[in-house]
């Protein structure tokens, strides 16, 4: 008897005490991922955005938004004069541009497509692989990449202290001293947190206007967080997770793919992984994908209706949705309704730098 | 008048059998945001994404540690009703009324990183007697109350591969849901079928421990050690063991999309003999004269657009000692259910469901024979966030036995109400 008792209770014993050992030695050893409370811990319900915060240390001015302004429209912080951030970032294609990848100095293309400036403030992570953790970071980055803006932070620097007007106004917004590269980002990302869409059809459905949106929008809308499992990524008001998945979105030279954010943390999970854009304005910006790849919003949709590529590191949220034609063209009908009504935003002027002959 | 008594007997079988619970949890949706049919192709079945989603420990696919426990995201209770009118029909006379057919209180979450929990509670509802003159001493329970589900997950033991489940729980040997189906009144007749003396429910929950995983590509596994009795305590020392795998070819998991094979045995024990044993201070009886008994059987899901064909049978072995009408010999049967759902309207508003179920006894007990023919359109009313109603009509035609037929209706239409 008493034997028998062993030979059925230590196959659970070691059962239990073999689990709490793996598990203890499993995944719990996994690092935390940061931008995880950037936009709240986990899916959050489709909204309105909230006001936009700026960090503490690079408080708003209007006389600071209107410096980053004329800086994000000017060309001169290239090497060559020829490219500025509005190049890639073009209010009149939805701060993005045609692609499928971006033109940058010299005629050269890059691999990524531009991600939207628009409601980039809301972004826990900058770029598609998340390598920057703030726009003022961020801003930094295309002057010195050879095939953006090709220039080098002190190249820009001797020209924009150049630059008679420039210097009035830096020594208006920053007071005295040299011009520094952290001041021309802390500009241009102050203006660009000015660009934010609070105001589409889907915003004032979701203030209560319910015919804001037409019967097929709404349906749209319920299969957007239904059967289309668009939320499983694109939630919250951002429309976004601000995380990164792999959709399986064939490399273009299957030799040397974009290994998107892993290249950031190095964790195999991330190979293939870029991040998850905002679905505001997206009607505005075609084509879509990291890379540009598919062309059309109808086109997007059947890519995901089919559960996305083949890749062995495939997002196990990405899953075939089996929809109808009618599903999908509510779809499309919905995100379209996520298109700006802001005037100031949709149709943003380039603001000539004094100084600047055009 | 034995006719009649069979007819009230059978009706008072069906209606209890609306005991029967189901899944569906909007506290889910309540804290993500999603609306129902994120998890599900009309609740509570359960499509690609909401399999991911359970079989991650009630967490996002691949996001683990990325969102509330419960104790930031608010109480996760939630609340699913059943209740509405039904016609039985048994060889020319019926019975039938309104009727509160099952009510199910649930809570359920994540805990911490890859722990998370699962309660479900069927409290006891007492019908009014006014329409039901059946077998029993009055005491006529529509739902017996039960702690059905009480399990905690540890997921991702091992990433992907190894997720474990403690408690009492839905097992994976039950490749086609029965807690998951569409169907609110037909049970899965083969699952609730035994040997006359055997008193394993393989529909029901059972307690002990489950070990789940998935392998690349498509590959997942289900390996149980559990009481196989239901019962607690528990009257047998012996626990049962099963192992389900299954494999689905292209993307998804089979349920509305991909397709996908499986196959499961179990191997149980079940006492012949109760008296003289030993209690444990818990309760636990210490059967004797243990008998064996297995299930094997496979499961095939195929689908196409927007259907699903969905196939489960199995061929079951009880121990003779479980044989009342010929101790000499096991007692083998087999059967099974074939199902197509179709699913319509935007966001699958709109289900419809055919079914066919059949139980095979040996031909000494061939008056247990059973074929069923079931039908069901289920509407869903909305797809807001965290509740939902369903519109809920469903049709069986069953007949029992071979000589004599009993042949019986039932007739059903309920409003279903989650939230």
């Amino acid at each position: 008897m008493r034997r028998s008792f062993w030979l059925m209770a230590l196959p659970v014993a070691l059962l239990a005490a073999a689990a709490g050992l793996v598990w203890g030695l499993g995944d719990q050893k996994a690092q935390p991922i940061t931008e995880a409370n950037a936009l709240g811990i986990g899916p959050q319900r489709l909204g309105p955005l909230p006001p936009v915060i700026a960090p503490p240390g690079n408080p708003p001015s209007s006389a600071k938004i209107r410096l980053g302004k004329e800086l994000y429209f000017d060309p001169r912080l290239s090497a060559d004069g020829s490219v500025s951030c509005a190049t890639c970032h073009n209010p009149a294609l939805g701060w993005s541009d045609e692609g499928p990848t971006s033109k940058g100095i010299h005629g050269q293309f890059g691999g990524r497509r531009a991600p939207p400036v628009s409601n980039a403030a809301y972004a826990p992570l900058q770029f598609w692989d998340g390598r920057s953790p703030s726009l003022e970071d961020q801003a930094k980055g295309p002057i010195q990449n050879p095939i953006e803006m090709g220039n080098t932070h002190e190249a820009m620097i001797q020209t924009v202290s150049a630059i008679a007007v420039y210097q009035e106004e830096f020594k208006a917004v920053f007071g005295e001293g040299p011009i520094t590269v952290d001041q021309v980002a802390d500009a241009i990302a102050a203006f660009e947190r000015t660009v934010v869409t609070t105001d589409s059809r889907f915003d004032r459905y979701a203030r209560g206007d319910h015919g804001a949106l037409t019967p097929l929008e709404r349906e749209g809308l319920e299969i957007f967080n239904g059967k289309g499992h668009c939320t499983g990524c694109h939630w919250g008001p951002y429309f976004s997770d601000g995380r990164f998945h792999n959709l399986g979105v064939p490399p273009k030279d299957p030799k040397n793919p974009d290994l998107g954010r892993y290249v950031v943390t190095k964790d195999p999970a991330d190979k293939g992984a870029f991040k998850t854009p905002t679905v505001r304005d997206a009607g505005r910006r075609p084509p879509y994908l990291h890379d540009g790849s598919e062309k059309t919003l109808e086109s997007l949709i059947d890519f995901y209706d089919r559960g996305g590529g083949k890749d062995p590191n495939l997002d196990p949220l990405m899953v075939p949705l089996r929809l109808t034609k009618h599903e999908k063209a509510a779809l499309v009908a919905f995100i379209k309704s996520l298109d700006s009504l802001n005037p100031e935003v949709a149709d943003v002027k380039p603001v000539t730098p004094r100084g600047l002959a055009r | 008048m034995k006719k009649t008594l069979i007819v009230l007997f059978a009706g008072a079988t069906v209606l209890l059998a609306l005991a029967q619970s189901a899944l569906a949890i909007p506290a889910f949706a309540r804290k993500h945001g999603f609306n129902c049919n994120m998890c599900h192709a009309g609740f509570p079945k359960l499509n690609d994404w909401g399999q991911r989603f359970r079989d991650n420990g009630y967490q996002v696919p691949g996001q683990q540690g990325k969102e509330k426990s419960v104790f930031e995201a608010g109480i996760p209770l939630a609340i699913r009703t059943t209740a509405g009118y039904s016609l039985y029909d048994g060889g020319g006379q019926t019975a039938g009324g309104f009727h509160l057919y099952g009510l199910d209180l649930l809570a359920a979450g994540v805990l911490h990183k890859n722990i998370s929990f699962l309660f479900v509670y069927t409290p006891r509802i007492d019908e009014p007697a006014a329409d039901y003159t059946g077998p029993g001493n009055g005491d006529n329970p529509a739902q017996l109350a039960a702690i059905e589900s009480a399990n905690i997950v540890f997921s991702n033991v091992v990433r992907d591969k190894l997720n474990l489940r403690v408690g009492r729980f839905e097992p994976g040997f039950q490749m086609m849901s029965a807690k998951r189906s569409y169907y609110l009144l037909q049970p899965f007749e083969i699952y609730q079928f035994a040997g006359s003396r055997n008193g394993f429910d393989f529909s029901a929950n059972h307690i002990g421990i489950e070990a789940t995983g998935r392998f690349k590509p498509g590959l997942k596994y289900a390996l149980g050690y559990i009481n196989g009795t239901g019962a607690n305590p528990d009257n047998n020392k012996w626990n049962d063991v099963y192992l389900a795998l299954a494999k689905t070819f292209g993307p998804g998991e089979g349920q509305t999309a991909g397709q996908r094979i499986g196959l499961f045995g179990y191997l149980g024990w079940q006492p012949t003999d109760l008296i003289g044993g030993v209690v444990s201070p818990g309760g636990d009886i210490n059967g004797f004269a243990n008998k064996t008994y297995y299930r094997i059987g496979g499961n095939v899901s195929l689908n196409l657009k927007s259907f699903n064909l969905n196939g489960l049978a199995f061929r079951a072995v009880d121990d003779m000692a479980f044989n009342e009408l010929d101790p000499a010999v096991d007692y083998k049967f087999w059967g099974g259910i074939v199902q197509l759902d179709w699913r319509g309207l935007p966001n699958d508003r709109l289900v419809g469901s055919v079914m066919y179920n059949w139980v095979d006894p040996p031909d000494y007990d061939a008056a247990r024979q059973i074929r069923a023919v079931s039908g069901l359109v289920r509407y869903y009313l909305g797809s807001w966030y965290a509740v939902n109603v369903a519109l809920h009509l469903e049709v069986t035609h069953r007949e029992i036995g071979v000589a004599p037929r009993v042949k019986d209706n039932l007739f059903t239409i309920l409003i279903d109400f989650d939230f």
